[in-house]
């Protein structure tokens, strides 16, 4: 491992889910050690069915057809490759409490988690980004 | 340029190329060389930014119709 990554997914679009796998996984792939804290409608991106039909922006549909055009993996394909790479996936228990939610909502292999659990992984991290 | 393995990443967009890149460069051996070939336009810069990130060689990369080729030496 070369370095660290620590990434907070906030936001529960398509794109928002993109620019948080697309990251984790290029992350994972130059040998950084990646977590990611997944929070509020972040939660979204780890949600069983949610995931496989994350919302385009409102009246960003037409996007559509250069996703399908470029061959863009899917989140749920992204999301697997992460896990491969060894990516950590942590789903905010506050969020999961407020919604109402329980663990087995979300994919297989997600830790459970606190702010401080993020917090103690990305205090030495080189890399921080918020989405 | 010889190389080792020959990796078709071609079709594939950001972050495919790198990730299929070094899944192929896990199964080689320290000097031994990989071409690569690809169609997105991002992997012209984030391949050799990938290769110097992880301490392998970015020998030579060339350019065919739309098809970007690397061949990088294992670190």
């Amino acid at each position: 491992m070369t370095g660290k990554t620590a990434i907070i997914a906030a936001n529960g679009g398509l794109f928002d889910a993109y620019k948080v796998y697309n990251i984790a996984t290029a992350a994972a792939a130059s040998d950084q050690e990646v977590a990611i804290f997944f929070t509020f409608e972040g939660l979204n991106l780890i949600h069983k069915e949610a995931y496989q039909q994350l919302p385009m922006p409102e009246g960003k549909e037409y996007f559509a057809e250069g996703f399908k055009k470029s061959n863009v993996p899917s989140i749920p394909e992204l999301a697997a490759m992460a896990k491969e790479m060894g990516v950590t996936f942590i789903g905010c228990q506050m969020t999961m409490d407020v919604m109402g939610l329980e663990k087995d909502a979300f994919i297989d292999g997600i830790e459970v988690g606190g702010a401080v659990t993020f917090l103690e992984f990305a205090k030495d991290a080189d890399v921080t980004l918020t989405f | 340029m010889n190389a080792n393995k020959v990796l078709d990443a071609k079709g594939f967009a950001c972050p495919m190329p790198v990730v299929k890149t070094k899944k192929a460069m896990n199964e080689l051996e320290s000097g031994q060389v990989l071409e690569i070939h690809a169609t997105d336009k991002g992997a012209k810069a984030d391949l050799a930014a990938w290769a110097k990130s992880g301490g392998h060689e970015l020998l030579d990369q060339a350019e065919e119709g739309n098809v970007l080729k690397f061949w990088i030496k294992k670190g």
